[in-house]
């Protein structure tokens, strides 16, 4: 029903409400207009040392007298010296205070939460990422693990698409990714002078590209109204609902499946989510504003 | 003077004159006792040392959007059915302090060390208990203990009390919460005109009644308030049929009805304040100008405040028919999923603490309706 | 010149060519020439008339619409598989409502839109299957275009106190 890949939760608190551990800002990547990535270390080398996380997962950014901001990892869980990759889109109170924090500076972390994306019921299959503007963060995790996996899995169709050129994120790592055997394929919503790519929004390059749908899945985050074109476009090749997975956003508190905010029908997303299987969405997804 | 050994589950009947006594010997145990007063023409949860201190000869007359204390008629102290608290600011306070953060060289955070305060519950309804069990199961899980709630609820003593008159939006025997108390208590008392009979129900019940004058529990007592609960299961204010939900409202979300009910509702949240099994709640930050002493509290909110939906970009229930149903599709319908449990237990605070008089069971009988149709 | 067998095989790529009958798959590469084309080569300006619609086989044609004080601005790429010059394909004959221009070198396969229109009235078959197919290229246009138009990415006003 739920995507079922859960990586360790939270470890060590479970019974500490809203307390972070304090973690340093270690480099600020500027990726693209109004959006940065912050790698942060924990200041205590025996958290630091203990703290995983899977692709999908987020983590509650705590600024002391602002509040926290979820925000998924975006680097890969399994390198070797493991800074937490975050990347802000810089757009409320806590996201924007975020900016003023300069290398050294402390936030709080709380994590991680969450589900994570189904990297291993997708093993042997052809998947396709389809994602949008500042979907691609919590996609990255699960696109290195198929970088180092890259044997388990079928063919790799990565759909990418921002509003401009200039919003683009990672736009660096597309020939690594592509050398590594990933169809990387980038549109743009609005093209400027500079651009010689492709113009036309995500979901469109579903018409590009054959597909085989008894093997496919699909792991798609963006915006909702891109989120539900894709899903539209899968369903159309006749890829199953039970394969096609989608990581959706709430206002959270807790984290913890307590605060009640993050709920859609019976599921708290912070806690049966944020990656859902669509079958167990499909009920709840065409209702306005539920 | 007694000389029977007390039993777990054994009845006894105690004076009236006793409960002070009781009430007495909690407080040496530690206990604050809290329990209803009247207060400003509506009884409240707050402190009382004596039994005089209880509503001692009032009903309360509800109905939606009326609440009601009339004085006289009857002797009893236990009579009036409670106002619009609950018990849940004791287990869940309305506001909790977290933690600071300060920023003096480095930032450190100081948790909120308080002790935590222990409760004796005086006078816990069926649906009350009920609630505490229901909030249990969403507070304390396996994989997440509320600190702030485990503190107080490993603390708590519990004398609950059965209901012998319920009032006009009562609806507990459908949802199987009382008018009997099923259970999870230290004492449990019915109140007689001239005695209380009170079933022991934990060691720390036991205790507390060691020092009262009490008598076993005569099979006459027994028998006149079986017949009384009996009676009071009769007497609901209203009923709540259980059997199509919880699908009845998680598989019609697009039925007319909500429009209907739209329009009255003023998503003002009054019934998630006053619902003792409501849990919604949100972390409030505070600062000094300089940022550099900070807190975070933890607050009751509710899902018909309009930012409780908000994300960047907007909020995802940005009108009232959106809000109202979440919150009736979650009471009656996805909390059964998530905690196997409905989140209502029939005590009929909203309905008569909802301005406009919503009742969610003509709510629910009406989407009935509207599918029969 | 192009021949016949260069176009049969530069169509199989794409789903539909490679469904069709022999007989209307043929009919129609008797109306067709293969076509390469260089970057920077504009196919067709605004508002021309030509009667002819492309299959892109390989390489990337750019749409713009030209808007005064703002210039040419890019709507639209066609990828390998996708068709350019739908409007010839409708009944009443229009001008071209953008123009196309060649972003990346590659082949285009280029169709004679009357004697197209013409199967499609002799051959009721035909007919159905070919405006079937423009009829869901139009439509995948369509929800290119309502998204591009609802703007997705955008920043909305953004409202206090919240992350």
């Amino acid at each position: 029903m739920i995507a079922t890949n859960i990586a360790p939760h939270y470890a060590g608190h479970e019974d500490r409400l809203l307390q972070p551990d304090w973690a340093e800002v270690v480099k600020v990547i500027q990726e693209a207009e109004g959006v940065s990535t912050f790698w942060l270390r924990f200041t205590d080398p025996e958290i630091q040392k203990r703290y995983h996380f899977a692709p999908g997962q987020f983590n509650m950014l705590y600024l002391p007298g602002y509040g926290e901001a979820a925000i998924s990892m975006s680097s890969n869980p399994e390198t070797m010296d493991r800074l937490l990759g975050h990347t802000i889109r810089h757009v409320g109170n806590v996201t924007k205070g975020i900016t003023r924090l300069k290398v050294g500076d402390v936030v709080g972390i709380r994590g991680p939460f969450g589900n994570s994306w189904p990297m291993e019921e997708i093993k042997g299959r052809d998947v396709i990422i389809a994602s949008g503007g500042i979907g691609l963060a919590p996609l990255r995790p699960a696109i290195y693990h198929i970088l180092h996996n890259r044997e388990k899995y079928g063919k790799v169709l990565l759909i990418y698409g921002a509003r401009t050129p200039k919003d683009l994120l990672y736009p660096n790592e597309y020939e690594t990714w592509r050398a590594a055997g990933i169809d990387v394929q980038i549109t743009v919503d609005r093209a400027d002078e500079t651009w010689d790519g492709q113009v036309g929004v995500v979901p469109m390059l579903f018409y590009r590209f054959r597909i085989e749908a008894q093997k496919s899945a699909v792991l798609t985050c963006g915006p909702e109204i891109m989120i539900r074109f894709v899903i539209y476009e899968g369903l159309a090749r006749r890829i199953p609902a039970e394969r096609i997975y989608v990581s959706l956003e709430r206002n959270m508190k807790c984290g913890q499946g307590s605060c009640g905010h993050c709920q859609i029908g019976s599921y708290f997303i912070c806690k049966d989510g944020p990656v859902f299987r669509f079958d167990a969405l499909e009920k709840y997804f065409n209702v306005e504003e539920y | 003077m007694h000389n029977k050994v007390l039993n777990i589950n054994s009845s006894i009947t105690l004076p009236k004159s006793e409960f002070d006594i009781l009430l007495a010997s909690l407080r040496e145990l530690g206990y604050q006792t809290v329990g209803p007063r009247v207060r400003d023409e509506s009884i409240v949860y707050v402190e009382v040392e004596k039994l005089d201190d209880l509503p001692h000869g009032y009903t309360s007359e509800q109905g939606p959007a009326s609440f009601r204390l009339i004085s006289g008629g009857h002797n009893r102290y236990f009579d009036a059915i409670p106002g619009a608290q609950s018990w849940k600011q004791f287990l869940f306070p309305p506001r909790a302090h977290i933690f600071s953060a300060d920023k003096i060289e480095r930032w450190t955070i100081q948790p909120n060390e308080e002790k935590p305060p222990r409760y004796a519950l005086i006078g816990v309804r069926g649906c009350e208990l009920a609630a505490i069990e229901i909030q249990d199961r969403a507070f304390l899980r396996t994989d997440f203990h509320d600190p702030v709630y485990r503190a107080r609820r490993e603390r708590l003593f519990i004398l609950a009390v059965n209901c012998l008159h319920p009032a006009g939006t009562c609806f507990c025997a459908s949802m199987e919460t009382g008018p009997r108390v099923r259970g999870g208590y230290d004492l449990c008392l019915t109140e007689l005109d001239d005695v209380f009979l009170v079933e022991i129900g934990s060691e720390l019940g036991r205790d507390a009644v060691s020092r009262c004058q009490y008598e076993s529990a005569s099979g006459f007592v027994q028998s006149a308030a079986e017949k009384g609960l009996e009676r009071a299961a009769n007497e609901m204010g209203r009923t709540l049929l259980l059997d199509d939900l919880p699908s009845l409202l998680t598989d019609n979300l697009e039925l007319e009805h909500w429009n209907e009910v739209a329009k009255r509702c003023l998503s003002c949240a009054n019934c998630t304040q006053v619902c003792p099994t409501c849990f919604c709640w949100d972390a409030v930050d505070h600062t000094d100008l300089l940022a550099r002493n900070t807190s975070r509290e933890r607050v009751w909110d509710s899902c018909f405040n309009p930012q409780y939906s908000y994300v960047f970009g907007g909020t995802t229930r940005s009108n009232i028919k959106s809000r109202y149903r979440q919150w009736l599709t979650h009471k009656l319908g996805t909390w059964k999923e998530q905690y196997d449990t409905y989140g209502c237990t029939g005590c009929g605070r909203c309905i008569t603490w909802c301005p406009e008089g919503i009742d969610l069971t003509e709510e629910v009988a009406a989407l009935r309706e509207e599918i029969k149709a | 010149m192009t021949t016949d067998p260069e176009i049969v095989s530069a169509l199989k790529n794409i789903p539909w060519f490679a469904e069709l009958k022999p007989e209307h798959l043929n009919r129609m590469v008797e109306a067709a020439t293969l076509r390469n084309v260089h970057a920077g080569e504009e196919l067709f300006k605004e508002g021309n008339k030509e009667d002819c619609f492309y299959f892109v086989v390989e390489g990337r044609v750019a749409l713009d619409i030209f808007i005064p004080h703002r210039g040419k601005v890019r709507i639209y790429t066609a990828e390998p598989m996708d068709l350019i010059g739908w409007s010839a394909t409708t009944p009443v004959i229009h001008s071209r409502t953008a123009g196309a221009t060649v972003v990346q070198p590659g082949r285009l396969v280029a169709f004679n839109a009357e004697k197209i229109r013409q199967m499609c009235e002799e051959d009721h078959d035909f007919g159905y299957l070919f405006m079937r197919r423009i009829a869901n290229i139009i439509a995948g246009r369509l929800m290119v275009t309502r998204l591009q138009l609802l703007d997705m990415f955008a920043d909305p006003d953004s409202e206090s106190s919240h992350a």
